[in-house]
């Protein structure tokens, strides 16, 4: 729910419950002054009766409206000198709409005693209640229709300065700094003065780790090349057996560091969009030379390997990414495959589809993309193999999944954005399919 | 074959120095951009192998200038930056062939080799020991004139062992020089043993001598004189 909306339902709430209380206190108020004044008025006209009772000059008298009778009473004075009374009149077209409000006044004159009782129509109760009713009906509607319609048309001038905030943050990448727009509400004043400092800090704090791992990569390069270098000469000196074991350990650890440290640098600049490419490449092409370039190694595990590759597949890519995309998936698709597995790769316009057979992965196959996960942690490799896949596919905007089904490992890129039209034409004689070995 | 090595670090051209001097050639080492260019316009040399970052200048721009002085000289360039620029922009300023940092001297030593023989012996393409005798251009290997029926990664495995011969060549290094930098070297070290296997086994079956030796723990050895 927006929140204009929200705040609108709680004011309309509010005054949907405050107006009945308020209805209320009006009709009493208003009965209430209008009787107090009218028994004034009566009190005083009996008041006037009986001065001129008292001095013999008393007639029936009408004024304003109101009757003033007087009549002797044959019992005593009642105790309450004054009495008055209120009746709502049920005959007649005004049944309901008045009511006949009387004060009796008794008095003694000389030995007789009179009653005088002057009543006058007044509007009823119920007629006071109908037109507070009336008006509370229409008020309330007016209210509602003006909060909605206001709530609307203010809110897009004073939540603007939210929504660009909100569009600002939404497009916020930590590789650049951005500026939130100037507001003169307090609340968004304070909103955007931190969101500022905090998306400052990211991209501050983003920019010098990936130049301490750009830096720290480069500058193990020269001391990894050193060590290679110094433990190729040592071994070509006269060395004993174990000695040689020793060095044999040291460079495989070598190779390994060396191998991590190119795969991150690799990874840092993938991150960093230096491979952008403006021109497609013939990725079947690639895919084949891959699969020619392995081909001895296929042909060691005895693998049988089943290809469907259309032809002419242009995609955006950066060659050396194709390159280490294909190679790095059929690499793998080799290395963990079993004696006498299968590959089966079908390439389309659409998508480059890789199925082998191999051990069943020991981990949820999705985190296989997470850096340095490897599904036997204490084989030979580094493990960050499919990471790279993963990160070119983010670059040229690939979607991958991999998946395990049927004793098969599946591992599927769609191309979808980057396919290109004018090559969606696929005839059927264009399709070849290879065995290898 | 007469070398100038242009790098800043010590420790890597003493290490390039000491493995070529070895093999007979004449070695000399620049560690600035001034020195280079002052030993390149004093003397000739057959190859260069210069780094990308000097402290006082930048490869490429050493590279023009070679190119200005017409200096023919065959040109490896050696960077610690994996980047596709560098590489693109050597090659296309007229470097003859790229290395990345960091190296194996085997490797550095083959393609020297290479960038040699197609720049000073004007191309050519046929490299012998003894009995054995490749063609680079059409990738034939023959052992007492007979003609092996030899696929391409051995072939280049054969030649990378003969232009590294009586040298202790690493598994690492043989894997790296056979499927390159991207690929898991780690875990290729069967790969490399097979192929060593089937090549030995296709020379013997050629009555060629058995040069390659295993290393013991370290890797195999193509020894001049047959054991």
């Amino acid at each position: 729910m927006k929140l204009v909306d929200k705040l609108s339902l709680w004011f309309i709430g509010i005054v949907v419950l405050l107006t009945p209380i308020t209805a209320y206190i009006c009709y009493y108020n208003l009965e209430r002054k209008i009787d107090e004044a009218e028994i004034t008025r009566l009190k005083e006209m009996n008041d006037i009766a009986a001065r001129r009772l008292a001095a013999g000059l008393w007639r029936d008298q009408q004024v304003d409206g109101a009757s003033t009778v007087v009549s002797p009473l044959t019992t005593a004075l009642p105790e309450e000198r004054m009495k008055i009374s209120k009746t709502d009149i049920d005959k007649g077209n005004s049944t309901g709409m008045l009511s006949l409000l009387s004060v009796n006044s008794y008095v003694s004159v000389g030995n007789a005693n009179y009653r005088i009782s002057s009543s006058n129509y007044i509007p009823s109760g119920k007629q006071i209640r109908n037109a507070i009713m009336d008006t509370v009906v229409w008020k309330l509607l007016l209210i509602i229709l003006c909060v909605c319609v206001t709530a609307r048309l203010v809110s897009q001038k004073i939540l603007w300065s939210l929504r660009q905030t909100m569009k600002t943050i939404q497009h916020f990448n930590v590789k650049e700094k951005v500026e939130f727009p100037a507001s003169r509400t307090r609340e968004f004043k304070e909103l955007n003065s931190f969101l500022q400092k905090m998306t400052d800090k990211a991209v501050d704090e983003y920019a010098s780790v990936k130049e301490f791992s750009e830096n720290a990569s480069h500058e193990l390069q020269t001391p990894l090349a050193i060590l290679r270098n110094k433990l190729e000469l040592l071994s070509e000196t006269n060395i004993e057996e174990d000695q040689a074991e020793l060095i044999g350990d040291m460079q495989n650890a070598i190779e390994k560091l060396s191998k991590i440290n190119r795969s991150l640098v690799l990874l840092t600049k993938l991150e960093n969009n230096e491979y952008a490419v403006s021109e497609n490449i013939r990725f079947c092409k690639i895919t084949k030379d891959i699969l020619a370039a392995y081909e001895d190694r296929i042909e060691m595990k005895h693998l049988t390997v089943t290809t469907d590759i259309d032809k002419s597949i242009h995609l955006k890519i950066h060659p050396a990414l194709a390159d280490m995309l294909v190679n790095n998936l059929v690499g793998n698709a080799i290395r963990h495959n079993v004696q006498d597995g299968k590959i089966e790769l079908t390439l389309t316009h659409k998508r480059f589809v890789i199925r082998n057979t191999g051990m069943p992965p020991e981990m949820p196959t999705e985190e296989l993309f997470q850096r340095f996960k490897k599904s036997n942690q204490s084989s030979d490799s580094v493990g960050l193999g499919l990471a790279i896949v993963k990160q070119i596919c983010e670059v040229c905007g690939f979607s991958i999944s991999y998946n395990y089904k049927n004793q098969l490992h599946v591992i599927q890129i769609e191309f979808v954005p980057a396919s290109p039209n004018e090559g969606a034409k696929i005839s059927h004689d264009n399709v070849e399919t290879a065995v290898l070995a | 074959m007469k070398v100038l090595v242009v790098e800043d670090s010590k420790e890597i051209a003493s290490s390039v120095h000491d493995f070529l001097a070895r093999e007979g050639y004449i070695c000399e080492l620049a560690y600035s951009f001034d020195e280079a260019q002052e030993k390149l316009l004093l003397y000739t040399y057959d190859c260069i192998l210069l780094d990308i970052m000097l402290p006082d200048g930048n490869g490429l721009v050493l590279l023009k200038f070679i190119r200005a002085q017409k200096i023919h000289s065959g040109i490896l360039i050696i960077s610690a930056k994996d980047a596709m620029d560098d590489k693109i922009l050597g090659l296309e300023g007229g470097a003859d062939d790229y290395i990345t940092k960091p190296f194996h001297l085997p490797e550095l030593h083959a393609r020297l080799r290479a960038v040699y023989r197609r720049k000073k012996l004007a191309g050519s393409n046929i490299i012998a020991f003894n009995e054995i005798t490749l063609n680079t251009d059409t990738l034939e290997a023959r052992v007492n004139e007979i003609t092996l029926d030899i696929t391409r990664k051995e072939f280049d495995l054969l030649l990378y062992l003969i232009v590294n011969k009586n040298r202790v060549l690493s598994r690492q290094s043989i894997a790296t020089h056979l499927w390159g930098d991207y690929t898991d070297n780690l875990a290729n070290f069967d790969f490399v043993y097979q192929h060593i296997k089937n090549l030995r086994k296709k020379i013997s079956a050629a009555n060629g001598a058995d040069y390659i030796a295993t290393v013991y723990g370290l890797g195999y050895k193509f020894n001049s004189s047959s054991v």
